[in-house]
């Protein structure tokens, strides 16, 4: 499809700066399946740059640059209208509603059925079939991931942010884990950013990786 | 923990026997004091035989209906507006710095005791009010009072404003105290991100996901709030109807009839009044049970976006209003409290004296004193039994269990007009003469869960390591406790201090009765001026109320910074 080949997230000379102190500058393009990563120490920046991306810079830090989501400028958007996913290392699901609840609050209106059927067909995807009236509290920390995760998905997002996401699994699941989003990101063709601090999540993401160090200085790896 | 056998740790651990009694034994016997007489039984009388008549008298005395209407009514209306406020203010100001301003502006309107905030909406409203004259004559065309009924309207609009006024700043605070705890607080701002992430539009994001988990921490205090308004007096008294007032004040004034007959009667009615308050939190959990029934699709249904704009414009205006009249009617009260001659379309008095100041200060000595005798040692007996009960909990180190948890908030939750007369009966019966002593007791009952409340987190806060380092070096449990944990704690104590005061300044049904009319204070001369004839005098007493509170708040405030700065 054309509008797929075309997806991309530009950021275009960015340079973020937390009371005129320098604190990183990025000049990037993301295409879709593609995944960036972004490593550094803490406090490097990692989330005030993806906070940027998703248009919730706090008021502290004063950004220069501009954002390109699919060639439009989304650089002064509200975060709402941005279609930007995110997904952090927390599942942060909704307490209130059910597993099936959390997922449909996130995908477009529609008709019920219909919504309930690519639900359970997702749920099945991902192995969780037939839990669609579950407690999310009553999930493995590993169901409850993969439920964040169809959240995003199904929102149908125009790309996808990933804080740390998978830093509060063990290894056994996080390897799966890992494998199922990358899926899922190549299978919608999504640009995608990734904050990590584990090498192994780096090379499984097989795209380019950038180190952010503390001195706001950035070294391109590939 | 083991704990050595000394006298302080016996003390200590004996503490939440002596609290859980002091609370449990006045308003049980209380209840039983009101039971006995409602169902017949009143020797005083010669009245010994169980029956109904008190019941049936109740149900004859004309416009008992009213009565009841009115109790639920304003007591409802003014609970779920203030609830409907509070979650628009919190949804249209979460994540603005406006929240803050808000809360600075409402914050000292908790303290304010409610009759001298009936009183100082009375001042706005009445028809020779400031209201009326800001718009005479260039808008109304009045040059003499108009003929409204406000305050005292019968259908209780003016009770209902003073109540959501008193309430509205309450669950605002807790509601922002939720949302300041680290662990709630921190979650539920990352769910609101993930749901504009998702597309949602701030405001709906508020409603379909803070509110439904924040609810859940508000529901006991909106529920006490609702228990508290359908039976205080202090504003119905000053700003209802007297024909007829609200069933709590009608009760009130058939227990102090000189009639003594009337008291079968106001005992009947103590019980109507325990159900009526009982029925108005059934309604709001069946109310509760209807929203999240007819809700829960609404949740889920993926609308991200149902005209937040207009309802934030609605909000900046209810906010801006509501915080103009609260503004008005301080500046009001201060005006009436210098003014001289003041006729009627003119905004601001002719003259301004300081007459009515000094002659007030003049008579409000006695009562001054009263308050502050009876607030110092009220709250002196609170904050200690509470530091002994925390210090025991955390020897124990376990939390005092749930039901002494709840006992705490007992008095809280059962409408006061229903036991304090019981309790009255109570202290004759143990000859209890000292109308000082009884005052204070009764006092407690209110200070002592307000101020267990402000203090408890900090307690429950402090490191136990500390203790516990301590402890290894041999530092006895006592002198950790007093040269440790006391000076650690000095800011709570100092703010939970504050709190204690201005609760036992406020009090009026516990004084009025407990004191049987022999001491008064500075709130209930401020009542019963109230409804008088000079309305000046009556503007310098419900001022003091305002001041006395506040004044000890900054103390409380100041006092550490000052200790602190001369040792640094
Ligand atoms: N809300 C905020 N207001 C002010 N300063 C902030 C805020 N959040 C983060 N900072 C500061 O900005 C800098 C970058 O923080 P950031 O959270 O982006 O780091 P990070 O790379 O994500 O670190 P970590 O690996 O620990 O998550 C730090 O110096 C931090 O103290
Ligand atoms: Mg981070």
């Amino acid at each position: 499809m054309k509008s797929q080949s075309m997806s991309s997230l530009k950021i275009d000379n960015l340079q973020l700066s937390q009371q005129g102190k320098l604190l990183l500058s990025l000049n990037e393009e993301v295409k879709g399946g593609e995944v960036l990563t972004i490593m550094g120490p803490s406090g490097s920046g990692k989330s005030t740059l993806l906070n940027w991306l998703v248009g919730m810079l706090p008021n502290d830090f004063y950004a220069n640059g501009e954002l390109y989501l699919n060639q439009q400028i989304i650089t002064n958007t509200a975060s709402h209208l941005r279609n930007i996913g995110l997904l952090y290392q927390d599942p942060l699901l909704f307490p209130h509603l059910t597993v099936e609840g959390n997922i449909a609050f996130a995908m477009p209106k529609g008709d019920k059925q219909t919504r309930k059927d690519e639900i359970s067909e997702a749920l099945n995807q991902v192995g969780l079939a037939g839990m669609e009236k579950r407690c999310p509290q009553n999930l493995s920390g590993g169901q409850q991931a993969r439920v964040a995760l169809l959240r995003v998905l199904l929102s149908k997002p125009k790309a996808i942010l990933l804080d740390e996401p998978f830093s509060k699994l063990d290894s056994q699941l996080r390897q799966e884990t890992r494998q199922l989003v990358f899926e899922q990101i190549q299978r919608y063709s999504l640009p995608a950013v990734m904050v990590t601090h584990d090498e192994s999540d780096a090379i499984a993401a097989q795209g380019k990786v950038i180190t952010l160090d503390a001195l706001s200085l950035n070294k391109a790896a590939s | 923990m083991i704990v050595a056998n000394t006298l302080f740790t016996r003390l200590v651990r004996n503490s939440p026997y002596l609290l859980i009694a002091l609370l449990v034994v006045p308003v049980l016997g209380g209840l039983l004091g009101v039971l006995l007489p409602a169902f017949g039984w009143f020797p005083a009388l010669g009245a010994n035989e169980f029956g109904l008549f008190g019941f049936i008298q109740l149900f004859n005395t004309p416009g008992i209906e009213r009565m009841v209407m009115l109790s639920f009514g304003t007591s409802l209306i003014s609970t779920l507006l203030a609830f409907v406020i509070t979650v628009l203010i919190l949804a249209s100001y979460f994540n603005s710095p406006w929240l803050k301003r808000i809360q600075r502006l409402l914050g000292p309107i908790l303290v304010i005791p409610h009759a001298a905030a009936a009183i100082a909406i009375g001042f706005l409203i009445t028809p020779s009010g400031f209201l009326s004259r800001l718009v005479s004559p260039w808008l109304s065309g009045w040059d003499v009072p108009p003929d409204w009924l406000f305050p005292h309207d019968p259908y209780g609009l003016s009770i209902i404003l003073g109540l959501t006024l008193k309430e509205l700043p309450f669950l605002l605070l807790i509601a922002l105290g939720v949302l300041a705890q680290p662990e709630i607080g921190k979650t539920l701002k990352a769910q609101h991100k993930v749901a504009s992430s998702l597309g949602y539009c701030p405001m709906t994001g508020f409603f379909k996901v803070i509110l439904p988990s924040l609810y859940g921490y508000m529901r006991l205090p909106i529920l006490a709030v609702l228990a508290y308004s359908s039976a205080s007096v202090e504003i119905p008294l000053i700003l209802g109807s007297n024909t007829p007032p609200t069933l709590a004040v009608a009760i009130m004034q058939w227990f102090s009839d000189v009639d003594l007959s009337l008291r079968i009667k106001a005992s009947s009615g103590a019980i109507l009044q325990i159900l009526i308050t009982l029925s108005l939190l059934g309604s709001w959990c069946l109310l509760e049970l209807l929203v999240k029934k007819c809700s829960a699709s609404f949740l889920v249904n993926g609308e991200r976006e149902y005209g937040g704009m207009l309802i934030q414009r609605v909000t900046h205006l209810i906010t801006t209003v509501m915080l103009s009249v609260i503004g008005l009617a301080l500046v009001a009260m201060v005006l009436w409290s210098f003014a001289g001659f003041w006729s009627f379309p003119d905004l601001l008095p002719q003259q301004l004296v300081t007459l009515h100041w000094s002659s007030a200060l003049l008579q409000m000595q006695t009562p001054l004193f009263n308050t502050l005798v009876i607030a110092i040692s009220t709250t002196l007996i609170a904050i200690a039994l509470t530091l002994f009960v925390l210090e025991a909990e955390q020897q124990n180190t376990k939390t005092i269990s749930a039901i002494s948890g709840f006992i705490i908030y007992l008095p809280l939750l059962i409408p006061s007009i229903a036991f304090l007369f019981g309790l009255v009966w109570l202290f004759e019966q143990v000859n209890s003469q000292h109308a000082y002593i009884n005052v204070v007791f009764s006092h407690l009952l209110f200070v002592l869960p307000y101020v267990f409340l402000s203090l408890a987190n900090s307690y429950r806060r402090l490191d136990p390591r500390f203790s516990t380092v301590a402890a290894s070096l041999g530092v006895p449990p006592s002198k950790i406790f007093w040269q440790l944990k006391l000076p650690l704690l000095l800011s709570p104590i100092l703010i939970a201090s504050a709190l204690g005061l201005a609760i036992s300044f406020s009090q009026y049904l516990p004084t009025l009765l407990s004191g049987a009319g022999r001491i008064n204070t500075i709130t209930t001369e401020a009542v019963t001026l109230a409804n008088g004839a000079s309305r000046r005098t009556s503007a310098v007493y419900a001022l003091m109320q305002m001041l006395l509170p506040a004044l000890f708040f900054i103390l409380a405030w100041a006092a550490p910074k000052l200790f602190f700065r001369n040792r640094g």
